[in-house]
């Protein structure tokens, strides 16, 4: 902060400004005076007014100035709101600041704001993965994507989108076990979460493994709730549904299987998939490997 | 940003804790419906309509301790199911049903010759076995339990086969 102050300091006097020669300038010079002095809300009118003058609303730095004053009063205002439109203000003045700054004037310094303000973004987005609001969760991380974006800060988003989605697939499997396993649309948001994941990185082993528990388990939850009143023509559709759903299971364990991934949970899915299937063969094949394989780790 | 990704930690251990259900054996659960029905479809004579309806079980599957919770919540007409195991075919006695595993498939023989006075339907899961005396055996078709009807072997025990199980049954014979 101290080094900041410093920084508007130098950039005050250099523009010129002293207290009395105040009056008459545009906007920019106005918020920026306000600024130096800590005076955010004065700051913001004068900055609000400049961005509508047309003498000064294609400068960067009356965008820049504009970021810095709408990120300093978010801090001080609105940490703590996760829709704060003074933190929106800031990212889109961002957004625009990276339009207008064609000589690079200000990109340090704007990429470490846009760097801050997308930890913000994703931190909120995290706080929001509750079945509640998760649909806040990824607005909030899509804007935490656009800023690293702008940012050009060389992260690994596409890892990231894969933690992120895991993360809320994850939260809303486990939302549809503790409430209503039956909500087939629940279920089916949960899967395409999943698939989503799938089609970023193919190879990733809790995708696969929780795709292939989720088809085996939907198949044993029928099963598990048949009557045994039930008539056999009836038996006989959703045996064709189970089985169904067991072959979707197949190719997510096999995966995982290939993958190595949670071996041991693996071994136990394709036994009872094989099983679910009536092929005895694979069944005993995956059995008799989990029973070295706990043998091996006892 | 350390916060965060503890945050997400959080919820891959969640994730960790999916786990495959293991609570139930889907075949021996979708056998059991079978069974119950083949009670329904098949007519005993009315000395075997008094007393509990004994289902007779030989050899070591989970298909035993699904038809206890059966036992638990059903009824054949107004007769309590019972389900008996037996250790071996010799010691089988009066049933209604007896279920021979597949494991003790090769004491087929043994078994018709303890119920071949009795009236009672012999179920196998063997592929052939309806064609060595079952009266109905479970086959696998397209990865699916099947059955097959060996009417001949049903009726010499003096049991009436309902014309709607024919029709549902996957070959008779």
């Amino acid at each position: 902060m101290a080094k900041r102050n410093y920084i508007l300091t130098a950039l005050f006097l250099i523009s010129g400004m002293g207290f009395g020669q105040f009056i008459g300038k545009d906007g920019v010079s106005k918020a920026l005076f306000y600024l130096q002095k800590n005076e955010l809300d004065s700051s913001k009118k004068y900055i609000d007014e400049a961005i509508l003058d047309t003498s000064t609303s294609e400068l960067p730095k009356t965008w820049y100035y504009r970021v810095l004053i709408y990120k300093d009063l978010y801090k001080a205002n609105e940490k703590d709101n996760f829709d704060s439109p003074l933190r929106q203000n800031a990212a889109d003045a961002l957004n625009k600041l990276s339009q207008l700054d064609l000589t690079n004037e200000f990109t340090e310094s704007s990429q470490k704001m846009m760097v801050y303000l997308a930890s913000t973004f994703y931190n909120d987005a995290a706080r929001s993965l509750n079945p509640n609001s998760y649909n806040k969760a990824i607005e909030r991380y899509n804007k935490y994507k656009q800023l690293m974006t702008l940012a050009k800060s060389g992260g690994d988003l596409i890892q990231q989108d894969v933690k992120f989605y895991l993360a809320l697939a994850s939260m809303l499997n486990q939302n549809l076990e503790q409430t209503n396993k039956k909500d087939s649309t629940k279920l089916n948001e949960v899967k395409n979460v999943y698939e989503s994941v799938l089609k970023i990185d193919p190879n990733n082993g809790s995708a696969n493994y929780s795709l292939g528990i989720i088809y085996y388990n939907e198949s044993a939850d029928i099963i598990n709730n048949l009557d045994y009143d039930m008539d056999l023509e009836q038996l006989n559709k959703y045996q064709d549904i189970c089985t169904e759903l067991f072959l979707k299971a197949l190719p997510y364990m096999n995966k995982c299987y290939e993958l190595k991934y949670n071996l041991k949970e693996t071994l136990l899915g394709l036994n009872n998939i094989y099983h679910g299937l009536n092929d005895t063969e694979k069944e005993e094949l995956y059995k008799n490997e989990l029973k070295a394989l706990e043998l091996q780790n006892k | 940003m350390k916060k965060i990704l503890s945050i997400l930690i959080c919820f891959f251990i969640l994730n960790s804790s999916f786990r495959i259900n293991t609570t139930i054996d889907t075949n021996a659960k979708i056998k059991s419906v079978f069974i119950y029905n083949f009670t329904k479809y098949i007519e005993w004579p009315q000395a075997y309509k008094e007393g509990n309806f004994i289902i007779g079980f030989i050899g070591e599957s989970s298909l035993y301790s699904e038809l206890l919770k059966m036992a638990e919540t059903k009824k054949v007409g107004n007769q309590t199911l019972d389900v008996i195991r037996f250790q071996n075919s010799t010691t089988i006695s009066k049933c209604h049903v007896i279920y021979v595993c597949k494991d003790k498939s090769d004491e087929l023989s043994t078994v018709l010759k303890k119920v071949k006075s009795n009236s009672t339907l012999v179920i196998t899961e063997e592929n052939g076995l309806a064609d060595k005396g079952s009266g109905i055996n479970f086959i696998i078709k397209e990865n699916k339990q099947k059955f097959e009807l060996n009417k001949g072997n049903v009726e010499k025990y003096k049991l009436k086969v309902s014309s709607n199980l024919e029709s549902l049954a996957f070959t008779v014979k």
